[in-house]
């Protein structure tokens, strides 16, 4: 898990080159709070079924979980059920599950991806998907981690950038 | 103490008000056995917009299959009224923990000598749901409802307001919905001046990228009221700690009605809400004949689904960092600490009260061990290395604790 994290972070400078406006070392340090900068506009997308997902600089790896906004609107998350590792799922199809207010809501692969980690933190708090839905660092309330492939790569850069998710949620 | 609803005919058995369609073959075939295929095509039509299904099986785990399937093909933008009865089951909630929501030993005894604890129904089946919340039990006196709808148009109160609406409708004015979302019923109390207030009816969710179920309960002249808190108390409530969902107990009461009044005051209610339907339907056990329907009974009928969901769990007879409760004191001189993931034991430590370790002892046999699967713990102790005498008493105690009596009963039985 760690050393997936590592290479994540270690990738993000090269992100930068493709995300310009980026500033992912503030990010990293706090968690993400607010949908009013433009930081990571190219290296995280939304999907209207509210998840997020970031891609690594070479589109080959994610990290996704659900939005500020869906983590409000479920109310106090009781439990999360997190998928099991190595299966590819498509787009659109349940990546695993949360629990509150005697929901359980699904979450949604926002690409096709294959589930390389699940984020244990959810298991013993999952809390933290209310408190800090959008950070990807460790402590942070991200799902899970994938790997990519050539469609699901397409498939991303038809997702909204957090501007078009802002005004999406707003609406 | 004889209940006398119980030999009436189940309301099930009888729906007068609905009439299903005709299955174009039905006449010519020998069997009804394709009715629900055809249903199927009649619930995926894209110009059905409002559909009214009733079920005429008592089998928990058809109903809610066949309640997944519509949820999977009705169309996006269509609303969906469905109405059941199970035979008795204890329902629980997609992350709960069925060896701390429900006294397994109960179980046991009601299927394996019924009279011997005054049970005069048919054995209670034991079901994970897809849906979250909390553990509920279901009979013959207890109707369900499930609305699927949009998510968009998706609100937690929504179809439970519509439900107090056929209440009151048949004259049970004093019914509302509370703050939980569940419907309860506020009686004038004889001691006090206040009022008491019981619970009638409980809902779960399961929200989906398409769709939103919700489906709920109704008491309305369930037989067994008396038994269902004891049923809901797990003998091991004290000494697990667990990840995933509580129940929330609360005193519940029939509201005195007949399920088929019941059944149809909903369906006024939900075609004054939803207007012309589109579609009525019935379905019974052929449902099954529908491979998707029969390969999501299969997955809840399974041990791994039943129990391999249930949550992270430890168990432990001493008090713990993670779980520091007090414990009473036991007839034995161990402190026995087992983790389990998934209904696995992951880790499992077998000590002296004191701490010490014990000879000989290699507790690392459970590793690995599903604990649904361990139908006698005084055999298991002993195979880890534990003496003879001690093994029986802790294992016993054990099996009371996990409800092995349980464990050991043929799937006929249950």
């Amino acid at each position: 898990m760690a050393s997936i994290a590592t290479s994540l972070r270690a990738a993000r400078p090269v992100a930068m080159r493709f995300a310009p406006r980026a500033a992912p070392m503030a990010r990293l340090a706090m968690p993400f709070r607010s949908f009013s900068s433009s930081r990571m506009s190219l290296a995280r997308k939304y999907t209207k079924d509210h998840e997020w997902i970031d891609l690594s600089a070479d589109r080959k790896s994610g990290v996704i979980g659900i939005s500020e906004y869906a983590a409000e609107q479920l109310g106090d998350v009781v439990y999360v059920e997190l998928p099991p590792a190595g299966e590819w799922t498509d787009q659109g199809d349940s990546i695993g599950a949360v629990e509150s207010v005697k929901s359980a809501s699904d979450i949604n692969a926002p690409i096709r991806c294959k589930v390389t980690h699940t984020n244990s933190l959810l298991e013993e708090k999952p809390a933290t998907i209310n408190q800090v839905p959008e950070d990807d660092s460790a402590g942070g309330g991200w799902i899970v981690k994938v790997e990519v492939d050539e469609e699901g790569a397409a498939q991303f850069d038809e997702l909204l950038d957090a501007e078009a998710y802002k005004a999406f949620t707003s609406e | 103490m004889r209940i006398p609803q119980l030999s009436r005919p189940r309301a099930t058995a009888r729906l007068p008000t609905i009439i299903s369609p005709r299955h174009p073959a039905s006449s010519s075939s020998s069997a009804s056995t394709s009715r629900f295929s055809y249903l199927t095509a009649s619930a995926s039509h894209p110009s059905h917009k409002t559909q009214i299904y009733l079920s005429k099986s008592t089998d928990p785990f058809l109903n809610l299959s066949v309640e997944h399937r519509l949820l999977q093909i009705t169309p996006p933008d269509s609303t969906v009224l469905t109405l059941y009865v199970n035979a008795p089951s204890i329902i629980f909630g997609r992350n709960q923990n069925p060896w701390l929501q429900v006294n397994l030993n109960r179980l046991a005894q009601i299927a394996q000598q019924p009279s011997s604890v005054g049970w005069t129904d048919s054995p209670i089946q034991l079901v994970r749901r897809r849906s979250g919340g909390g553990a509920v039990f279901h009979d013959a006196g207890n109707v369900n409802f499930s609305v699927i709808c949009p998510p968009e148009r998706f609100d937690r109160d929504k179809h439970a307001e519509m439900v107090v609406r056929a209440l009151k409708a048949l004259g049970r004015p004093n019914t509302r919905v509370n703050e939980r979302h569940d419907i309860v019923m506020d009686v004038a109390s004889k001691a006090a001046a206040d009022m008491e207030t019981y619970k009638i009816s409980g809902s779960a969710y399961k929200l989906t990228r398409l769709r939103s179920l919700h489906h709920g309960t109704c008491l309305l002249n369930s037989p067994n009221l008396t038994s269902i808190s004891g049923l809901l108390r797990s003998p091991a409530l004290g000494y697990i700690d667990a990840r995933g969902v509580d129940s929330v107990r609360s005193p519940v009461r029939n509201i005195d009605l007949d399920n088929q009044e019941f059944q149809d005051a909903v369906v006024r209610e939900f075609e004054n809400m939803y207007g012309d339907v589109d579609f009525r339907g019935e379905f019974d056990d052929t449902a099954l004949e529908v491979d998707e329907v029969q390969k999501g009974y299969r997955e809840l009928k399974s041990k791994s689904w039943i129990w391999g969901q249930t949550p992270k769990f430890t168990f432990s007879t001493h008090p713990t960092e993670d779980d520091p409760r007090p414990r009473p004191e036991l007839p034995f001189d161990l402190n026995m600490h087992l983790s389990a993931r998934h209904g696995v034991i992951e880790d499992m430590s077998i000590k002296h009260s004191d701490g010490a370790a014990i000879n000989g002892l290699d507790a690392s046999v459970f590793q690995g061990t599903s604990v649904w699967e361990i139908m006698n713990w005084t055999e298991s102790l002993n195979r880890a290395g534990l003496g003879d005498s001690v093994s029986k008493e802790a294992g016993e105690w054990l099996n009371g604790m996990f409800g092995a009596e349980y464990a050991r009963m043929s799937p006929k039985e249950m």
